[in-house]
Formats: C-alpha cells, sequence, structure tokens
C-alpha cells in the first residue's frame, strides 16, 4: 500500500463539489492531487505535469470526456478511470473500448473509487508480463500453458484457456465483450457471437469456481464484460 | 365523366348483344332442325323452337325471349311449315299451332322473367346485408369519431353509388359538416342543404327527396338517431330520379347502425377520459405524498447530521461522528434509490426503454444479483438452485438483473433475520422460471395484483421505505420481454415472486465443444 502513496492524481471534472470531495478524500489518502476544470486544460495538464494516473468525467463542458481520452491516448499509457454520471452501458463501453482503465459511476461510493485507483496503480507499475501469475489458490503458468487450483492441474480446452490468460493478465480491470472476443478470437468475430463469450465464461466457472453464482475470480460487469478479480476484490 | 359515358356506350352495346345472339341461334337451330326436319314431325319441331325462348327469358329477360318466340314462329313457317321455304300457309290450321305455339312461349317467358326479377332482387338484398354488416363490422373496430365517421361515409358512398355528407354538432354544438365520400364535390355545403340537416337533426326525421318535407330538394337527409337520442346527419345526393324504397331503408339503416357506433365511440371516450383523470390523479397524489416523504426525511437526516457535525465538532466522541457519518451516507443511498426508480419508470413510460437481445445465462445473472444485495443481505441466508443444464434465455441481461435486484431486495427486505430466502432457476417447456421465495410476512390475497401497480404500497409494508415503485417497474421490464411476474403465498410462511420468461436455445455451430476437446 505504501508504494502508492505519493502518486500524482490529475482530476478532470467541471463539478467544483466532486473536484473538491476527491481533492480532501485522495490527499487524506497520501496522494498528490492535480486539478482541471475543462478537457482542454486536462489534456494540458496531463502532459507537462506528468500525473501517474488520471481521474476523467465524462461529461465536460467543452470537449466530450471521450475526445480527452482519445487525444491523450494518443500518445501516452497512463491509467484513466473515467468517472461518469452516464449509466449507460453503452457509454461505459465506448470509454473503456477506447482506452480507459476502469469506470466509477456517479454517485460512487468514496472506498471503491480509493481501491480502484490502487488496483490501476498496480497494474500499470507491472506492466511487463510475469511468466507465472498467481491468484490465491489459483497459478497460470503462462509459458508452460498449465492452469493449477489447489496445486491440481485444471483441464481447459484452447479457448478457455485463452480467454482466462487475457482476463488474469489484465487482473483488476474491466474487459469489454468486444476486448475479450478480438484477442481470444482475433479478427474474424461478430458482435453477435457475444453468447459463445458467456458460455466459455459458464464453462470456466464450473471448471473454477468452487460456487459459480458467488465468483470469487471471473466478476461480471452487467451488460458490458468481465473482470478478473485480485484477490483483495473478492469477498 | 368520361368513364361514366364510356360505361354508357358499353351498356348500348351489349343490350343489342342478346338480339344478335337469339337471331344465331335460331338460324343454327333451323339449318339443324332441316338437316334431320323430316325425321321429326311439326309438332316436335316447334317444341324445339320453344328453347331460344326459354332460354333468353332466363338470362335476358322479357324483350328479348318475346323476339325469340317471333323469330322462332318466322322460322318454323318458313322451313317447316308446307308450302316450305316459304311464309304463306298451306293448312289453315297452322295459324292455331302459330297462336298456342306463341301463347305458350309468351307464358313461359313471363315467369322466367319474373322468376330472374326477383332473384336480381333477393341478390340485392343480400348485397345490402353485406354491407350493413360489413359496415357494421368496421365500425365495431373503430375506437375514433373521426374515422368512424370517414369509415361510414366511405362505405355508403360506395354502397348507394352516390355522394354522401355527414353532419356532426361541432363544439360549439353547431351543426357542421364534419365528413364526406371521398372524391369530394361539395355536396351538401350549400346554405339551403344546411336548413334541412337543421331540421332533420332537430325533428329526427328524415327529409329532402321523396319525403313528405321538402320532397323535391337533390338530396336525402337522414337521421343519426338511437332510441335516445340524435347524434348527426347522413345527407345522400339524390337528383336524378328518387332513391327506390329499397335504398330508403337501407339508409335508414346505415343511419341507425352509424348512430349506435358513434355512442359507442363517444361513451368510451368519455370513460377513457374519465379513467385517466381520475387515474393521473391517483399517481399524482401518490407522487407528491411519495417523493415529500421518501425525499424529505433523508433529507433531514443528511442536513441534520452534516450541520450538527459542523456546528459541534468537538461535542462529539469518535463513535457519534462514525454514527453520523453513517446516516448521512444512509440517507443519501435512501436518496439515491428514490431517483433511480424514478427515472426509470420515466424511461419505461416515456417509451425510452430499448432492450437490447441477448443471450442471458441465468447462472452468470445470479451471480451478479447476488454480488449487488450482498450489502443488505445481513443475517438471512441465500440459497440459490439452478437447473442442470442451466438455462439460457434471450433478453435484455441489464434490466433482467434490475429486475432479480428489485424482487430480491424485497424478499430481503420483508423477511426476519436469520431466515432463508430461496432463488430458483428451472425450465419447464417453453418457459424459463425464476423464482424467489422468502419466509416473510406473506401479502395479503387482495394485494397479489395490486402490489405491481405504481406507488401502490401494501398495508404490511408499514415501517419498512420505499417508493411502490420498485415491482411496477419490474412488471414493465418482464412484460416488455413477452414474460410475466406474479406473486404467491409459499407454502409454509412467506411469498414466491416469479419470474417467467421466454426460454430460447442459443444457436451454435455443430459440433463447436467437441472439437474443442479434441484438440486438447
Amino acid at each position: 500500500m505504501t508504494t502508492e502513496t505519493g502518486a500524482r492524481i490529475l482530476v478532470v471534472d467541471d463539478e467544483p463539489q466532486i473536484r473538491k470531495l476527491l481533492k480532501v478524500t485522495l490527499k487524506a489518502h497520501h496522494f498528490d492531487v492535480l486539478e482541471a476544470e475543462t478537457g482542454e486544460d486536462g489534456i494540458y495538464q496531463a502532459s507537462i505535469n506528468h500525473p501517474d494516473l488520471i481521474v476523467l468525467d465524462l461529461g465536460l463542458p467543452d470537449v466530450s470526456g471521450m475526445t480527452v481520452l482519445n487525444r491523450i491516448r494518443e500518445w501516452s499509457r497512463i491509467p484513466i478511470i473515467v468517472l461518469t454520471a452516464k449509466d449507460r452501458e453503452a457509454d461505459k463501453i465506448e470509454a473503456l473500448d477506447g482506452g480507459a482503465d476502469d469506470y466509477v459511476t456517479k454517485p460512487f461510493g468514496m472506498g471503491e473509487l480509493v481501491a480502484r485507483i490502487r488496483v490501476a496503480l498496480r497494474h500499470s507499475g507491472n506492466a511487463q508480463q510475469e511468466p507465472v501469475l498467481r491468484f490465491g489458490r489459483l497459478v497460470i503458468d503462462l509459458a508452460q500453458r498449465l492452469v493449477e487450483l489447489d496445486g491440481t492441474r485444471v483441464k481447459l480446452t484452447p479457448t478457455e484457456y485463452e480467454l482466462l490468460k487475457v482476463l488474469a493478465s489484465n487482473a483488476g480491470k474491466v474487459i469489454t465483450q468486444r476486448q475479450l472476443l478480438q484477442q481470444v478470437w482475433g479478427g474474424h468475430h461478430h458482435e453477435s457471437d457475444t453468447h459463445y463469450l458467456r458460455i466459455y465464461i459458464g464453462h470456466l466457472r464450473k471448471k473454477l469456481e468452487e460456487d459459480p453464482t458467488r465468483p470469487t475470480f471471473i466478476e461480471t460487469e452487467p451488460g458490458i464484460g468481465y473482470r478478473f478479480l485480485l484477490q483483495e476484490q473478492a469477498k | 365523366m368520361r368513364s361514366v359515358e364510356a360505361t354508357v356506350e358499353r351498356r348500348k352495346k351489349l343490350a343489342l348483344l342478346p338480339y344478335a345472339w337469339i337471331t344465331i341461334g335460331v338460324a343454327a337451330l333451323s339449318v339443324v332442325l332441316h338437316e334431320f326436319g323430316f325425321a321429326f314431325d311439326a309438332v316436335n319441331i316447334a317444341l324445339m323452337y320453344l328453347f331460344p325462348v326459354l332460354f333468353s327469358a332466363v338470362y335476358w329477360g322479357l324483350v328479348p325471349s318475346f323476339y325469340a318466340a317471333a323469330a322462332g314462329v318466322l322460322a318454323f313457317d318458313y322451313f317447316f311449315v308446307p308450302p316450305f321455304l316459304s311464309f304463306s300457309v298451306e293448312d289453315l290450321r297452322y295459324l292455331l299451332s302459330f297462336a298456342v305455339y306463341l301463347a305458350v312461349a309468351a307464358l313461359t317467358a313471363t315467369l322466367a322473367a319474373r322468376l330472374k326479377q326477383q332473384v336480381k332482387l333477393s341478390k340485392e338484398r343480400e348485397a345490402h346485408t353485406a354491407a350493413l354488416y360489413s359496415l357494421s363490422r368496421q365500425m365495431a373496430a373503430v375506437g375514433e369519431i373521426k374515422t368512424l365517421l370517414e369509415n361510414i361515409a366511405l362505405q355508403v358512398s360506395v354502397t348507394v353509388q352516390a355522394q354522401i355528407a355527414i353532419y356532426m354538432p361541432d363544439a360549439r354544438s353547431e351543426l357542421a359538416r364534419t365528413a364526406y365520400s371521398p372524391g369530394d364535390h361539395g355536396f351538401g355545403e350549400g346554405e339551403s342543404a344546411m336548413v334541412i340537416a337543421k331540421w332533420t337533426f332537430e325533428h329526427g326525421r328524415m327529409a329532402g327527396r321523396g319525403t313528405e318535407t321538402l320532397g323535391e330538394f337533390p338530396g336525402l337527409f337522414v337521421p343519426l338517431r338511437t332510441e335516445e337520442r340524435t347524434y348527426g346527419v347522413l345527407a345522400v345526393r339524390a337528383d336524378a330520379g328518387a332513391l327506390s324504397a329499397e335504398s330508403r331503408h337501407l339508409l335508414e339503416a346505415f343511419g341507425g347502425l352509424a348512430a349506435t357506433a358513434i355512442a359507442r365511440v363517444k361513451l368510451s371516450e368519455e370513460a377513457k377520459l374519465a379513467q385517466l383523470t381520475a387515474e393521473s390523479e391517483r399517481i399524482r397524489t401518490a407522487l407528491l405524498d411519495s417523493v415529500s416523504h421518501e425525499l424529505r426525511t433523508p433529507l433531514a437526516t443528511v442536513i441534520g447530521s452534516a450541520t450538527g457535525l459542523i456546528d459541534g465538532e468537538d461535542v462529539f466522541s469518535s463513535d457519534d461522528r462514525r454514527e453520523l457519518l453513517v446516516t448521512i451516507r444512509d440517507g443519501a443511498l435512501r436518496m439515491n434509490r428514490l431517483v433511480t426508480n424514478l427515472l426509470g419508470m420515466v424511461k419505461l413510460e416515456s417509451g425510452m426503454l430499448a432492450l437490447r437481445r441477448d443471450w442471458v445465462d441465468a447462472e452468470d445473472m445470479i451471480g451478479v444479483v447476488l454480488s449487488q444485495v450482498r450489502g443488505f443481505v445481513g443475517e438471512r441466508r441465500i440459497e440459490v438452485r439452478i437447473q442442470e443444464p442451466t438455462p439460457y434465455f434471450p433478453g435484455d441481461e441489464v434490466l433482467l438483473e434490475q429486475v432479480l435486484v428489485n424482487v430480491v431486495s424485497n424478499a430481503i427486505k420483508y423477511s426476519p433475520d436469520g431466515s432463508e430466502v430461496v432463488i430458483a432457476v428451472r425450465q419447464s417447456g417453453s418457459w424459463v422460471r425464476i423464482s424467489v421465495a422468502d419466509n416473510g410476512i406473506g401479502i395479503g390475497e387482495e394485494d397479489r395484483e395490486r402490489i405491481f401497480d405504481k406507488f401502490y404500497r401494501g398495508p404490511g409494508s408499514n415501517g419498512t421505505t420505499g417508493t411502490g415503485l420498485g415491482l411496477a417497474i419490474c412488471k414493465g421490464i418482464v412484460e416488455a420481454h413477452g414474460g410475466t411476474i406474479t406473486a404467491a403465498p409459499r407454502a409454509e410462511r412467506g411469498t414466491v415472486v416469479t419470474v417467467a420468461l421466454p426460454a430460447g436455445k442459443p444457436e451454435l455451430p455443430e459440433g463447436w465443444q467437441r472439437e474443442e476437446e479434441e484438440q486438447q
């Protein structure tokens, strides 16, 4: 937890109330906070102040949050968490597909936002892939293509393995259905193929989870995609 | 007009056609009889000549059949009465035969023609009955006055082949021409027509062409009346030649029928309006009650706690401060629920809710629901029973999750600590049923339907917070999926809410799973 303190966070939001709330709380959690009221200012500050993470509101007065996101993604991989009052899945999916790392909807719990910020910061820290991923009882050996649960080998089909690999190497992040289809099935997938995804995820859960209705590894983000839970996120 | 002239021209040609056919027929018959003629005797030959007469009586009427009789006599005389091939008659007794032949021909022709006339009449009556029937059926399907009147105008003008105008009292109770037959020629717009229409409306009796009142006026005015009152006037243009008695009866029948239909639509419109007013009144009251209570209560606690914390910074112990902060959070969460529900209702009612049809995995969905209600399960246990293989069904997973979260939250809210909530999913035939059973206080029989109404709060819900919108939204969403949501008492104690949704089978390419396993 100490590794993230001192990280610099840029808050791009036009609401003074929200900025104030974020500033006070994030400072209390020992983060440095930068503020931007407009999208243009946000892009400017992101380029000169080198923040470690950006919290970005989608509804901005000058340019849309999506534009800000796209413009920053042209030159930077800084983790971006989208903060939005829009509760339509389409908006969240657009933001995630556009390169956002996570999203939080307003009204939000401060604890949740701070936890997401920590995950995103950690994720950007060790972007280089480890050959072996460990998540509590689950071990994924990427070099040998082996999956072990409680020390016993789990037999997965090639597609199930690919799916698990993509999710686990992005642990803590939401992966949209489209991103999954693209990374596992490649270019030749169809929007309507999402039900394959559902069925494969169902199979994976049956093989990995003790109780598939109370998943501890793969969580569904309704209407958006899936998130591989870091073990501190699983309750 | 050109088409009318063309029709008349064609009719004239058609009118000459029977005579040509009769001439040809008689000539042909004469040729045939002449070839074999000497095998028959004169009486048989005379009888043969009755055929064209009967035939033309049945098909063309009286005059052509007389023509056929005359042609028959002449041909008989010329070919078969000695001296042959001459009109003179050797034996004068043949004149008697001619007379008898003509008499028989005339009699049969008259009979046949009368029969034909009767057939024509009854066909006409049948057509009228059919017209009345189709009008009445059409009118029963129409629920709006304007469309109804247009329908009547069209139907009547087609049936009686004349221009039509319909007068109805307007908003100021002034009679006005409100509907007319298609291709309007301005019939019934004149001042005199208006006066007669008014007279007909006030007296409820027919006027105009062929009646006692203003019998010379080129139009017939029929009141649209039921037994209680007159609703309007139907005017038919009839300038050349009075309408037949048959048509007048038909128009009278149309009038009665139209009046009944208008009365029905008017009554149903009034009833709808009354119901709408009552409903909107009820919703307004409920909304005000709900908003003023549900919004003000948490607002009061939030403001109270916050100001307490600001003003008396040093009086509170850290436990007290925490307590107040939790109150603030809970109050805000409660307001958020209310706002979410109100927004959901608005979306649902304004038709903004667009369904995304995708395959929903029941197990996955229940997993999400459980994680959403985790916060307020308390001491209750939630048991999940899902049939194997896990049912899939088409639907909008996000909306359906909202439905289940609502239903499960209710089950938790109304059942005591330490009790059990059972969520079961099973497929039976073409339905997937998701039921949520609790051990709570149960719902009275009279409330089982009404709990899905907007703003309805059951009498047992005293003390629990809520707006009575959640289940109404659930119902809206489930019905948009073509499903049903019902509440029933549970065998031992509590309630079972069941959501039934149409099942389906996701299409997967043949052997997709087997290929996978083989590759391993």
